[in-house]
Order: structure tokens, then sequence, then C-alpha cells
């Protein structure tokens, strides 16, 4: 599947939909424990990455609070 | 990670958030750089934009700090650890995250003089008003808060004090007010209560003292529970924040904010020498513990001391809620009596074994006479308010033999 990954194209082979959480583990996201995910402009929360499912064609945001800007 | 949350504390204090190190080290890499280079303008882009995890400059974050941070975390079950370079830093740093020019601290009295300094004094040169309430007297903590009040802040045993509040219930005061509690746990540490277990949304830690355990650092923490909503319009500043980063709003407003600004951070010699002495943080506060429970019952037969505060002593009025809140331990730190300031200073200059220093949680047994150092800027009234009486000595009860202590003390009081 084709997802958008913060604002850029980002290929999953072989798989058509994944958990976020699965998603977190296959993208080989760091500090995946520290990570805000926005799908498709909605903020997921921690507890629901588990059974939120992501399709081709959506868009995703990775958003930390350790880095320097706002 | 999802398996370190299934290890028990102990294991945790040694592997929690240890990461593999270059060459097969076993201890955590002293990553002494200011600042740290990445391949492309995009990356660079990305983790400033926090899209993407990754190093900046050693104000911000460091690996060495991040290890800490996350063994902490870990530690206190909460969802993030900011380590700062002193637990002042600590303090400061976590209480202007909440507070604003208007809004109130509704603290306990029972406090160490540093924070009490900082509350009090300099706090109030910014418009922020502190109210100072006996933390366990329930109904007076309800009644002190008005429409400004946005925190509650307690101790866990006070310092020096040594008062017990029941933290669970001042929680629930918190809850009702919908304003955040935040605990300095530093005398009780990680060991003997998680602050989140009691109820605590924010717990502080001076580092400095038992999680370093052996007198070389001075470090602070914070630790953010992820268990208030800041989503309430009592706090209108935490909007971008709540609304970006869910539980992690509060870490995410004081490390984007405070800690970034104010730049208290950590060096990383210092969190590495923490995240050595922190693997010991459990025998070692069984022993404080264990020590400090023979040298109170001795210090209480004495003729020459007038009282013992420590609430392990079976007739301590806090003895019952330091149990239950703490496992049935009591810490490492107790205050006791003798006739008079002038006594003290001589049994202070007695002491061969315990040395005279202003901390405590150090494997050394260390003194100071209170009233005359910590707290010498300050009026009769507020060294009454917090605890320190002219003839009272604190201990810091060190991992020494306990016999070798305790003849330490004997021939101090003996010579008087
Ligand atoms: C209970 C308590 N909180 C905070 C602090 C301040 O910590 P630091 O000395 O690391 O700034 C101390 C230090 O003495 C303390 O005892």
């Amino acid at each position: 599947m084709q997802l958008t990954v913060n604002g850029r194209p980002a290929g999953i082979e072989d798989k058509d939909s994944l958990s976020v959480t699965a998603l977190l583990d296959e993208l080989k996201v760091k500090d995946a424990l520290y990570v805000t995910v926005e799908l498709n402009g909605e903020i997921i929360d921690r507890p629901v990455f588990d059974n939120t499912v992501v399709k081709d064609g959506d868009s995703l945001e990775f958003l930390y609070f350790m880095g320097g800007g706002r | 990670m999802a398996q370190e949350q299934t290890f028990h504390f102990e294991t945790l204090l040694i592997h929690g958030g240890l990461e593999p190190g270059p060459s097969g080290a076993t201890t955590v890499p002293i990553v002494q750089s200011s600042s740290f280079a990445h391949e492309t303008a995009e990356d660079l882009e990305d983790i400033f934009r926090g899209r993407k995890a990754g190093q900046i400059y050693t104000r911000l974050n460091n690996p060495t700090t991040e290890s800490l941070e996350r063994r902490l975390a870990l530690l206190e079950g909460g969802v993030a650890a900011i380590a700062t370079a002193s637990g002042m830093a600590a303090i400061s740093t976590a209480v202007l995250t909440i507070l604003r020019s208007g809004d109130e601290i509704l603290s306990s009295s029972s406090l160490f003089g540093g924070t009490y300094s900082l509350f009090r004094d300099t706090l109030a040169n910014y418009g922020i008003t502190s109210r100072f309430v006996d933390p366990t007297d329930l109904a007076a903590f309800e009644q002190a808060i008005n429409e400004n009040t946005r925190l509650i802040f307690v101790e866990t045993i006070g310092n020096p004090k040594m008062d017990v509040p029941d933290i669970a219930a001042l929680s629930g005061i918190a809850r009702r007010a919908g304003i955040p509690l935040m605990v300095d746990a530093t005398v009780t540490s990680p060991y003997l209560a998680r602050g989140r277990d009691l109820g605590a949304d924010i717990v502080i830690h001076s580092t400095s003292k038992f999680i370093n355990g052996t007198g070389s650092v001075i470090g602070g923490a914070v630790i953010d529970n992820g268990t208030f909503d800041w989503g309430s319009p009592l706090f209108p500043h935490f909007e971008p924040f709540a609304k970006k980063y869910r539980q992690f709003a509060f870490s995410a407003r004081l490390r984007k904010l405070m800690h970034k600004d104010f730049g208290a951070c950590p060096a990383p010699m210092n969190s590495f020498l923490l995240t050595e002495g922190i693997e010991t943080l459990g025998l070692r506060m069984e022993r404080h513990c264990s020590n400090a429970l023979e040298l109170a019952g001795f210090l209480r037969n004495h003729p020459r001391v007038g009282w013992v505060n420590y609430p392990g002593l079976a007739d301590s009025p806090f003895h019952a809620i330091a149990g239950r809140q703490f496992g049935n331990r009591y810490g490492g730190v107790l205050t006791f009596g003798v006739a008079s300031q002038e006594e003290s200073f001589r049994l202070i200059n007695a002491l061969k074994l315990a040395r005279n220093l202003a901390n405590i949680g150090d494997a050394k047994t260390l003194v100071i006479h209170p009233a005359s150092t910590i707290c010498v800027d300050y009026s009769p009234e507020q060294r009454t308010l917090l605890g320190v009486s002219d003839e009272m000595i604190r201990v810091s009860v060190g991992l020494e033999h306990h016999e070798d202590i305790i003849r330490d003390f004997s021939q101090a009081l003996d010579s008087l």
C-alpha cells in the first residue's frame, strides 16, 4: 500500500492494511514510545494504537515533543 | 520497551531504557558533544519540527541524558521524564510550565528550604502567589483552594519536618478542584513509592540525593505521569499542547518552552553517573531505612536526647500513613533534638564518622544543624512553619554498619 508519511510518499510492501502499532514497528519509527500520531488529520490516542487501522492512501504525521521547534 | 514494562522494579533499575552500547559496552555511553550533525537539511528540519526523533543540541536533549530519562520514566510508570541540572531546576521548570502571573500554588508548609524560598520570594516577584498549609490538615488544604489555585505541591516526607501527608487524599482534593498534584519524592526516592500510585500527576526528584547515592552529582528530574487533563479551561495556555500532544501535553510544554528557554540542562557526565548510581537504589534504600530505624531507636532511649522525629518509630504520628504509603519503609532521614543550639553544635563537633554538611542521600552518614544553615535566612516564625527548631539536628543515615553509626552518636552524646 501507498501512504503519505510526514508529507512524503511511503510504500509498505505486501500489506493492504496495518494497525498503528504495527506500522510504527514496520517503519522502525524511533522512540515510538513518545510519538504522537496524526492519521488523516486526526490525532490518534495512544490506547487505541493497536486497533486503529491504516489503509492504502492514508496520510500520517508523526509528532515528537522532544524536538526544538514548537 | 513493551517487555520492560513487565520487569520488576529492581530489574528496571539496572536495565530500564538501557540500549546496547558501542563495541558491546554495558554502561551508558557518555556523549560529550554540544551538538549533533545530520546528513541533510531535510533531516534536521524534520527533527526541529518534531516529525522525527533525533538529537539537536545538548541543552535540548542528549543521548546520555535520554537514557537516564527513559529509565526514570519506566521506574515511575510515567509517560515521560525530563532530567535537569538540579532538583531546584526540576521544581522551577515544572512549576513555571504550569503557572502564569496571577496564578497561585497551594503548597505544603513542610518544605525543603530552597523550595520555600522559590515559592515564597522568587515566584512572588513574578506575580505567582504561594499559600502554605500544613499538609496533614486535609480540611485546611481543601479550604485554602480558591479560583486562582492552579497547583498543589507537597513532599512525600517533609524535609526536614519529617511529617507525612496522605498523598492519595491530597490527590482527591486536587482532582475535585480540577488542578494537578505535584509531589517532590526526593526523600522517599522511587523505591519507597511511585508517585503515580499515590495519585501524583507530576513527580519531582532531586537526583542529587538517593538516586545518585554517593554525593557526587547535582541533578534533578521531572516525571510526567500523563494523568492530568491539560485540555481543561483552567489552563488555556496548554490548549495547543493538549491538542497536539495529548497525554504528553505537560512534557511538551516543559521541553519546548521552559526547559529550552531557561536552559537548566544536565551535563552528560552527570547523567552517566546517575545511571550508574541508580542501579543500586533498591539495595541502598533498604539499608538506609534499616540503619535509620536502628539509629532512631538508639537516640530515643538516650538520656541527652529530648525527642526523635522518624516516621519509622511506632509512636510517630505518621507511622501508620508512612507504612501504608511506603511499604513499611520509612526512609533514611531523621531529626532529633538535644537541649539547645549550643549543645547541638557541640554534638556535631564531637561526631567522628558523620560528616557535617548540607546534603542527604549519600552513602556516608551526614548531619546538619538546619536552623543555622539551610534555614539561616528565615525568621523564627518561618523556621517554625518549616518544622525547624534551634536544638534540632538532621541526620541522613548512611550505609555504614549500623553499630559504627550508633557508636559515633553514642560517644558524641556522652561527651556533652
Ligand atoms: C526535598 C528536596 N527537594 C529539592 C531539593 C533541591 O535539590 P538540588 O539540591 O538538587 O537542587 C532538595 C535538596 O536538598 C531536597 O531535599
